[in-house]
């Protein structure tokens, strides 16, 4: 590709990443309501476990404003890929469902990255959303800045993969579409399956043991935990290298999963046709 | 004489609410491992609750005042008012759906009060699963607390399930009013709503600022769905933000609030202006 | 007149709808929180019309002429801003319930049935709705089925039905309970030929045996033709003609011709409803006289009566074309028009 096709190019994949944007930013009703709905859901989290560690020091090794920091970042976290993109009317499930999903393939673009792109934009613009929660967080005392110097980067090398993570997972979840007709109660359980085991409802330190070890076995714990456990400082720094190994080889197992099932779908499609 | 043709309208209108709800039910057992995977769904959803129950009671000696099974009360009082409310009235909130689908004017040529039709509309299979959960956790909590059932109690549980399951019914229907105006927004007010009924009912109003509580216990009445009548039952009245007369009350207040709702209702109803062309 | 006779009967309705203004962008979706600005636009501007037992009623006019309004004030879905309506004797936006056992209708792009079980169990929950006791619903289905072929797919789903059929099954719902009178809302679009004659057939039966007061609202000209006795036309919410098929097309001046082959050739005496337009040979062709614009069928008793004819044909502007025309000529009014006079109303 040539310098100023590649310049092009990434013209033409912001332009594709701006449509969630716009459409958001286009409905101020939706902007308000959402921003009440996470204000409410961080404050609430945020009384509830201060009012648990009231006449507690430490749980589970953690110290209050540590189970505080990650219940609430837990919270902002879950904003970064929002379950609303089901309902729209250009999510995944639509297209398959309407049989739209084949222009995808009649594009120039390959359909693999057209779904990446669209995931970035929509990524991206819940990243606005959390900073600005974040930056309020942070202001308000909610959430414990991070001490020592390498927690901050430790903490967003292993977000940046958890992230990464977390796109394979609802990845193969999609393309899961082609081979059953999956519909939305199967999505709701398998959101809560992910949320519960990734720490969103409760800091996975406090379940019993025998749960957490078989968690591991599972890279739903890569996703939020970990990243978490390293910003509030429940792991060590010198820990940190082995955690983010971890989640570096489930990104790669993921990867090639999620590349096997993409070359299965796209034959599926041609024998299937129109 | 009038005794009479009374009693069989309502028996006449008891059978035909159960006819219209087998039909529908009908309808969902056609896709069968939607059903089964809503029931389970149903149960998840509310279960995220009992996750956090479990870490409390495990960890924690308690909540704001009120000791881990006191707050499993108000979970299970919460969960078990919001079951039956599933059973009644759930439909309520999916107004907007009704509108914009077109649905609406179909009710509107039917003899039948359009209330009733939406409530009738669709049967939600998660309710099952919603008391199960209930009923699980509202065992946990008699287990941890050591009450002393007397008859009054009782009555007074039941009252509060259904009253608390009324407010929600009430709150419900005031906002699907602005549903028959502008259905598209109204879509994620009702996601907001439910979402801050069953996150904020089920926890003692105690733990939050004196100002956030009186939001919530006289803004918007959370605090008379669970809140209150578990403090009623227990007898722990710190931290509540109404006398005790008041708390005795809430069953009461769920009526009051359902039939003002239902009011506001009806006077947004007939002026229903129709949707497209 | 005793109201009651007359199944429906509308005066002078009309039909305001307050609208918020919201201009394009981020910007003003802000604004329109903040500081609603509110546009009134008149919808339907005084139309009055009735229909008589065992009448059918055609609707005419283009899109967003006010037709789909006028039908819901006429059920009762919406009340009208002044004006009254009286359907069988009552209003059918207050008295709501009462009213709707007179009434049955089809909107031909929304079914009433439920949409995952078979045709035959929403008629069976619509008996009990309408309160029909069991030995009418028997027969009437029987009825139904007889002109409607509906027991050849009522145990299919209806989402499986083709249009046309899911179509008939709606009429048979819309008829369970035997009312007054019935609306029909483009019913027979997208259909195939033959089912849409059995439908013209089956309406056809309803209004002629049974009685019925059916108002019609369709874009398809051959249906108006076929079926209806009476057309009223509405243009931007107001009603610009009322009358029989005949009469719109002299009001509109629609031409007609009738094409004679002689066998004998013969002097020309004069004709009072028509002259002649062209000649070739024994071929010659009949159009109507300019001063008076006479019925077809007049015209061609006359030319059979005064020449010897051996064969005969007649062409007539179908009504698609004298819509056509009409729409075509009151649209270019209205660009002309649009000019200097309207303004929204703040």
């Amino acid at each position: 590709m040539t310098p100023v096709g590649a310049v092009a190019t990434i013209g033409r994949l912001c332009r594709i990443t701006r449509v969630t944007w716009l459409s958001e930013l286009l409905e101020p009703g939706r902007m308000v309501s959402t921003a009440i709905q996470v204000g409410s859901q961080v404050f609430l989290t945020a009384c509830l476990w201060t009012a648990l560690y009231a006449h507690t020091e430490v749980s589970a090794g953690l110290q209050e404003h540590q189970a505080v920091g990650y219940a609430v970042l837990a919270v902002l976290a879950s904003r970064l890929r929002p379950l609303s993109r089901d309902m729209a009317p250009d999510s995944f499930y639509r297209h398959m469902r309407e049989g739209t999903i084949l222009y995808w393939f009649l594009r120039p673009l390959p359909p693999h990255r057209y779904h990446l792109v669209r995931a970035l934009g929509d990524q991206a613009h819940g990243l606005l959303w959390v900073l600005a929660g974040y930056g309020l967080c942070t202001t308000a005392g909610v959430v414990p800045l991070p001490d020592g110097r390498w927690t901050l980067p430790a903490f967003l090398v292993s977000m940046f993969l958890g992230q990464v993570i977390v796109y394979q997972l609802s990845l193969i979840l999609d393309l899961l579409c082609f081979w059953t007709v999956a519909n939305s109660n199967a999505l709701h359980v398998s959101h809560f399956v992910q949320s519960l085991l990734s720490g969103a409802f409760a800091p996975l330190w406090f379940f019993p043991g025998w749960f957490t070890t078989a968690n591991s076995f599972l890279p739903f714990q890569s996703t939020l935990h970990i990243p978490l456990s390293i910003y509030v400082g429940r792991i060590p720094v010198n820990r940190v290298p082995r955690e983010v190994a971890v989640q570096a080889v489930w990104c790669l197992l993921l990867w090639l999963i999620t590349r096997t099932l993409w070359k299965r779908a796209e034959s599926r499609v041609a024998v299937q046709g129109g | 004489m009038a005794g009479g043709t009374a009693l069989r309208r309502s028996v006449y209108r008891l059978r035909l609410s159960w006819k219209l709800t087998s039909l529908n039910v009908r309808a969902r057992l056609e896709y069968r491992v939607e059903f089964a995977l809503g029931i389970l769904a149903g149960i998840l959803w509310q279960a995220s609750v009992m996750v956090f129950a479990t870490v409390l009671i495990s960890r924690f000696p308690g909540l704001g005042g009120w000791s881990s099974g006191g707050v499993l009360l108000i979970a299970s009082i919460r969960l078990l008012s919001h079951a039956v409310y599933g059973v009644l009235f759930a439909n309520v909130n999916r107004l907007h759906a009704i509108v914009q689908e077109g649905k609406l004017e179909a009710f509107l040529l039917r003899p039948l009060p359009v209330y009733r039709q939406v409530v009738l509309h669709q049967f939600h299979i998660n309710t099952f699963g919603d008391l199960a959960v209930a009923v699980t956790l509202f065992s946990l909590a008699l287990r941890r607390l050591a009450l002393e059932w007397t008859p009054f109690k009782i009555v007074f549980l039941c009252a509060a399930v259904v009253g608390g399951a009324l407010i929600e019914a009430a709150v419900q229907t005031a906002l699907s009013c602005a549903a028959l105006r502008s259905p598209t927004a109204t879509a994620d007010w009702t996601g907001w709503l439910d979402h801050t009924l069953s996150t904020f009912g089920n926890y003692p109003l105690a733990i939050l600022p004196g100002a956030v509580s009186g939001l919530l216990t006289f803004v918007l009445p959370v605090a008379f769905i669970a809140y209150l009548p578990a403090a009623v039952l227990t007898g722990t009245y710190e931290g509540t933000l109404v006398p005790r007369e008041i708390a005795l009350a809430s069953p009461c207040a769920g009526v009051v609030l359902f039939l003002a709702a239902r009011r506001l209702w009806n006077w947004n109803m007939r002026r229903y202006e129709g949707i497209g062309g | 007149m005793n109201s009651k006779s007359v199944p429906v009967i509308a005066e002078r309705l009309t039909k305001t709808f307050r609208v918020a203004h919201r201009s394009a962008g981020f910007m003003g979706g802000v604004r329109a929180i903040f500081r609603p600005t509110w546009e009134y636009k008149p919808v339907v501007r005084g139309v009055s019309l009735s229909v008589q037992p065992g009448e059918l009623v055609a609707l005419l006019g283009p899109n967003g002429a006010g037709k789909s309004t006028t039908i819901k004030m006429l059920t009762g879905i919406v009340a009208p801003t002044t004006g009254s309506v009286r359907l069988c004797g009552l209003d059918p936006h207050r008295n709501r319930e009462e009213n709707a056992r007179n009434i049955g209708a089809v909107f031909g792009q929304r079914s009433q049935l439920w949409w995952d079980l078979p045709a035959r169990d929403s008629l069976v929950m619509l008996r009990d709705i309408f309160e029909v006791p069991a030995g009418e619903y028997r027969e009437r289905l029987r009825q139904f089925d007889d002109m409607l072929e509906l027991s050849r797919f009522w145990d299919t789903r209806v989402r499986h039905l083709s249009l046309g059929q899911r179509v008939r099954c709606d009429l048979a719902a819309a008829l369970l309970h035997d009312p007054a009178v019935l609306f029909l809302d483009e019913p027979t679009i997208g259909m195939d030929v033959l089912v849409k004659e059995q439908v013209r057939e089956f309406l056809r039966h309803q209004v002629a045996e049974d009685g019925k007061a059916v108002l019609l609202t369709t874009h398809d000209m051959k249906e108006v033709e076929h079926l209806a006795e009476r057309i009223i036309l509405i243009n931007d919410g107001e009603e610009m003609f009322e009358g029989g098929v005949a009469a719109l097309r002299s009001r509109f001046g629609a031409t007609w011709k009738v094409h004679v082959t002689l066998s004998d050739a013969v002097g020309h005496p004069r004709l009072a409803h028509a002259r002649i337009v062209a000649r070739e040979g024994a071929r010659v062709t009949f159009g109507p006289r300019p001063e008076a614009s006479a019925p077809l069928g007049h015209a061609l008793k006359e030319i059979i009566n005064a020449y010897p004819v051996s064969d005969v044909s007649t062409e007539e502007d179908s009504l698609e074309d004298i819509m056509r025309t009409y729409l075509g000529g009151a649209a270019a009014a209205r660009q002309s028009a649009s000019g200097g006079s309207r303004m929204a109303a703040r």
